[in-house]
């Protein structure tokens, strides 16, 4: 039989704040074991939770960024398991009241994907095994550190579309500066919940729940083999058990984690040591209006105001920070599509060449837009504003500076370049000849030696059109 | 003594600190093998602490409880002093910090005699299901001493103590101060910051003090209230100077009682006691109102519930992995976890963690915590609407005096059903303040508690002291 | 009504384990708890649950980072430590 995905989406991302959610212990990535660990993040009797005021605005963000309702009331439950990598054995969350609600997403193809809710919970420590001793060794540094939790409904039926919104999401939530979203380093986790159905149906099956999927290549071969390993049961005439199952990158495939037996209750009831927390109208507007241009509005302004094509505004916007020096250029100088080239092809290449981010980058909007008002005036070629670009990002310096400096203010007189062709012309005498004989590839030739006579000022245009006129 | 007394000959240097100190060391020595209220007593830096405070004294730089020997229930945690919940959990447990109260005590350079005993993790009105042996009522040491915070109340009652730091959840201050004659105070829930209070039920507990004197414990509160910003749930709307209305006319006041708090349980000389107390006021110009809290016979049920199961969440975190107790025992996380629990709680502890698991799984959180919150709704509006009618409440404390000790506390409902006049204050998140109104035919103290508004200590403090200065009370010999 | 059963569930999810002779016991003293509890199943469900008076948004704690506790101090109580972590039989 032909099956149907169903898939839904709940993803964890680290927040960016400068403490934990509960304490004042850093909010950092890594460290030598439990060296960021207070009496309460390691949870000892009598310590009682500080929520962070950064955590709620960044949750709130994440909605904003999202299209969710930020919800002026919201309030924490407690999460009750057992496990070593979370020491009060009881995980804060927020489970009846969310900070977000009711948001969206249109992914590829145009479909809108739900998002039931977002709230905000703690992350639980980490594990270090010992397979020789038969040890688990917990580290409580990452307990405590800020999460979201982005709770989609099961709107994906193909895995480009997860494909999109995840990256999606990340890039939204790195423009809000809610998180570094990097997939590999878990500060996002996705898991994927995903049952399957016989196409044409509306029934949904019984679902599996899939952990461990560090990348978007991982998510997809996590769902590929999940739809072949529940169709095969199915096909066989049997049921697909509700589970969790851990994607292995090795083998690609997915293994049960804990089986039905083991379900857990956990037995959530309201925080008794967090008063529920209030946004006013104020204060959501407020949040609100700190808010960035999101990447789907800048892509949309990218293609439909500035004319761009859809390949490269989606470059510019795939990092933030490469887009606002975008914006702030061409705020300066309405050139889009130019100053869109240089950002794309020149300024790349020297990020490339010299491993930088444009975060790097030490000469301003305010340089770049002028370099390309210089080219479009006519005061330098466009081959000098590469030139240029290139001093500017390893040297310095203003743009009009480098190019006085260099010689590569155009020179516009005619009777000097007239005077450089007909010293080309006549010591290229075959060429002129194969020219006239029909050879127009020669014509490069010959205006390449005019240019390397004529020197950076020379007006390549200038120098083309008499160089034309004098062989005709 | 009065501690207003005790300040005035520090100041005077009519004893000193450490003297002072050493005498209640050497009280303790001979008298609480018999009473067992201390687990913990601590002579050394006891004597150091008072060397301090003698040294600030001789300076003049003088705090209200500068030199003032205290003791401290043993589940608010003292920093490098063992704080063990009375339980084999936590048996040689040391907090790496200190509580907001110890905090606020060792600013004042207040001398901390000792942790004392109590009910384990503060579950129990007897102070007999304590790791460390039960607590003795100083009037007739074959009674209990009440309890959870028994230990504290009886440290108190037998003078091995100038005051006592207790815990409040259910009753835990007021019923052994009850049992034992002295006076506790159960503050307005937030008003005392729950920072290093080892958690029964976060939305109910609340330290308090017991001392000898109503006007003791104001002069208590006034060193220990306050805004903290370690805990959420602590207020800033207690505005301090507790005492400031002792003394005053209180003839004005309006007391509220309640029919549903003299019903059937109540004990005949408990209720004689307590309607003289009622009778005194009146004769004093007081206006006696009859009130109604129609609600109360949800009240025990509906409170075990939430405490329950606020506390199977809380004692979660004790599985002998972080700190506390590790059994031998478990091939496996799941296996050690559940000895060392198993062996590291008592049998109360695990009936009441079981309970709250009950009332919060799956199928029966509706039927049982949900209503149970719903209940708690519903009594703080009736509390509200009798405080449109007067300012003051006044009832039992407790339905009897101290029992025999093996009498009931081994049998967990008795035990629960006589909860029933102090765990709506908790509910409602009222102060009371609970004092000897009269003793029965055996010489037991019995105990009237004063209900007042949210915030409003000042008044029932006030007039419990007006109470105090007719009464005539016996001293525990012991 | 409850049962053994709901006894040995309810270890399960206490995480406490109890010999057939506890369980026993347990099972009697839930059962006549639980009796007395059963009033609350009876109370009217128009009411509002209890919550928490709420905390504006501004009276939080500020997000501000300060140093943590020397790790000494949070692993002195525990039995079983290992490379400054805390050491349990290994989980899968």
């Amino acid at each position: 039989m032909r099956y149907q995905p169903v898939i839904g989406l709940e993803i964890h991302a680290e927040l960016l704040t400068d403490s934990k959610v509960f304490c004042t212990c850093q909010n950092e990535f890594g460290g030598s074991e439990n060296t960021r660990v207070c009496p309460r993040c390691s949870g000892l009797p009598g310590t009682l939770p500080l929520l962070n005021k950064g955590a709620v605005r960044l949750a709130a963000k994440a909605g904003f960024a999202t299209d969710c309702t930020v919800n002026n009331y919201s309030a924490f439950d407690r999460k009750n398991y057992f496990y070593p990598d979370l020491p009060k054995a009881y995980q804060i969350t927020q489970f009846e009241s969310p900070i977000c609600t009711d948001g969206h997403i249109t992914v590829t193809g145009g479909k809108d994907i739900r998002i039931n809710r977002i709230h905000i919970e703690e992350d639980a420590g980490k594990l270090i095994h010992d397979d020789y001793e038969g040890i688990s060794m917990a580290d409580y540094n990452r307990c405590g550190v800020p999460l979201i939790e982005i709770v989609t409904e099961p709107d994906f039926r193909t895995i480009e579309e997860v494909q999109d919104f995840v990256e999606q999401i990340a890039l939204r939530l790195k423009y809000a500066g809610v998180c570094d979203a990097k997939m590999e380093q878990g500060s996002m986790r996705v898991d994927v919940n995903i049952s399957i159905m016989p196409v044409g149906s509306s029934n949904f099956g019984t679902r599996a729940e899939l952990k461990n999927l560090n990348s978007l290549k991982a998510i997809g071969r996590a769902i590929e083999y999940e739809i072949k390993r529940q169709s095969e049961i199915l096909d066989n005439g049997g049921t697909v058990v509700q589970e969790t199952r851990r994607y292995n990158d090795n083998h690609g495939d997915t293994k049960a984690l804990r089986s039905k037996e083991e379900a857990h209750d956990y037995r959530y009831f309201p925080e008794p040591d967090i008063p529920p927390v209030l946004l006013s109208d104020e204060d959501i507007a407020e949040i609100k209006s700190s808010m960035p241009e999101m990447p789907q509005m800048r892509f949309k302004r990218y293609t439909q105001e500035y004319g761009l094509p859809f390949d490269d505004a989606k470059l510019i916007i795939s990092s933030k920070e490469f887009s606002d020096f975008y914006d702030e250029t061409v705020k300066i100088n309405p050139d889009y599509k130019q100053i869109s080239n240089l950002m794309l092809v020149e300024l790349n290449r020297n990020l490339n060449d010299s491993e930088k981010t444009i975060s790097d980058v030490t000469f301003s909007p305010v340089d770049l837009a002028e370099l390309v008002k210089m080219s479009s005036d006519g005061i330098v070629s466009k081959n000098a504003a590469k030139d240029i670009l290139k001093i500017m990002f390893t040297d310095g310096g203003k743009p009009h500076d480098i190019a006085k400096e260099h010689g590569f203010i155009m020179d516009n007189d005619t009777s000097g370049i007239e005077e450089i062709i007909n010293k080309v012309l006549s010591e290229n005498a075959e060429s002129v000849a194969s020219f006239k004989n029909g050879n127009q590839k020669i014509f490069g030739f010959l205006m390449g030696q005019v240019i390397r006579l004529a020197g950076n000022g020379a007006n390549p245009k200038l120098a083309k059109d008499l160089l034309t006129e004098k062989l005709k | 003594m009065a501690l207003k007394q005790l300040r005035a000959m520090l100041d005077r240097k009519e004893i000193s600190a450490v003297e002072l100190t050493q005498e209640y060391l050497d009280k303790i020595k001979s008298k609480d093998k018999t009473v067992n209220s201390y687990i913990t007593v601590c002579p050394d830096s006891a004597i150091e602490e008072a060397k301090a405070a003698q040294t600030l004294i001789d300076s003049g730089s003088i705090s209200a409880l500068t030199g003032i020997p205290v003791s401290v229930k043993d589940n608010i945690c003292t920093m490098g002093i063992k704080t063990t919940c009375a339980s084999k959990m936590l048996e040689d447990f040391v907090p790496p910090y200190d509580a907001f109260v110890m905090e606020k005590l060792k600013l004042q350079n207040a001398v901390m005699l000792g942790k004392t005993n109590m009910d384990e993790f503060a579950m129990g009105g007897s102070s007999q299901t304590s790791y460390f042996g039960g607590v003795k009522n100083p009037y007739d040491v074959s009674r209990v001493s009440g309890g959870s915070s028994g230990g504290a109340a009886a440290s108190v009652a037998a003078d091995l103590c100038a005051a006592a730091l207790g815990s409040d959840t259910g009753g835990s201050v007021r019923q052994p101060a009850s049992f034992c004659g002295v006076t506790g105070l159960k503050p307005t829930y937030g008003t005392v910051s729950r920072w290093g209070l080892i958690a029964f039920a976060s939305s109910l507990d609340q330290i308090g003090i017991l001392a000898k004197s109503a006007e003791d414990t104001g002069y208590i509160l006034n060193c220990i209230y306050g805004y903290d910003e370690n805990d959420a749930t602590s207020s800033k709307n207690s505005d301090g100077d507790y005492t400031s209305l002792v003394g005053d006319d209180i003839s004005r006041l309006k007391i509220g009682v309640p029919k549903e708090f003299f019903g059937e349980g109540l004990n005949e000389e408990v209720k004689a006691a307590v309607l003289d107390a009622v009778e005194y006021y009146k004769k004093l110009g007081c206006e006696i109102v009859n009130v109604s809290l129609p609600s109360l016979e949800y009240a025990v049920s509906a409170y075990y519930l939430i405490s329950s199961a606020e506390a199977a969440s809380n004692l979660s975190r004790f599985d002998g992995i972080k700190y506390g107790f590790r059994s031998g025992l478990g091939e496996d996380f799941g296996e050690l976890i559940k000895n060392s629990r198993r062996e590291g709680f008592g049998n109360e502890v695990k009936r009441r963690i079981m309970l709250g698991n009950y009332a919060l799984c799956s199928g029966y959180y509706d039927a049982y915590y949900k209503n149970a919150t719903r209940i708690r709704t519903q009594l703080k509006s009736e509390y509200a609407s009798i405080f449109e009618k007067c300012d003051v409440i006044l009832t039992p404390t407790a339905p009897t005096t101290a029992y025999k000790i093996g009498e009931q506390e081994n049998d967990p409902v008795k035990m629960y059903l006589a909860d029933i006049y102090t765990v709506t204050v908790n509910i409602a998140g009222l102060p009371a303040i609970s004092a000897p109104c009269g003793y029965d035919k055996n010489g037991m103290p019995i105990g009237m508690s004063l209900i007042g508004k949210a915030f409003d200590e000042k008044t029932i403090i006030a007039l419990c002291d007006r109470f105090q200065r007719d009464f005539k009370g016996r001293e525990a010999v012991i | 009504m409850f049962n053994s059963d709901l006894t040995r569930h309810l270890a399960e999810l206490s995480k406490i384990s109890f010999t057939d002779d506890e369980l026993k016991k347990m099972t009697a003293d839930m059962t006549s708890i639980i009796a007395v509890m059963d009033k609350v199943c009876e109370f009217d469900t128009t009411i509002k649950p209890y919550s928490l008076d709420t905390v504006n948004y501004n009276d939080l704690r500020t997000d501000d980072a300060r140093n943590s506790y020397p790790t000494e101090s949070i692993i002195s109580n525990a039995k079983n430590v290992k490379n400054n972590s805390f050491v349990v039989p290994k989980v899968v």
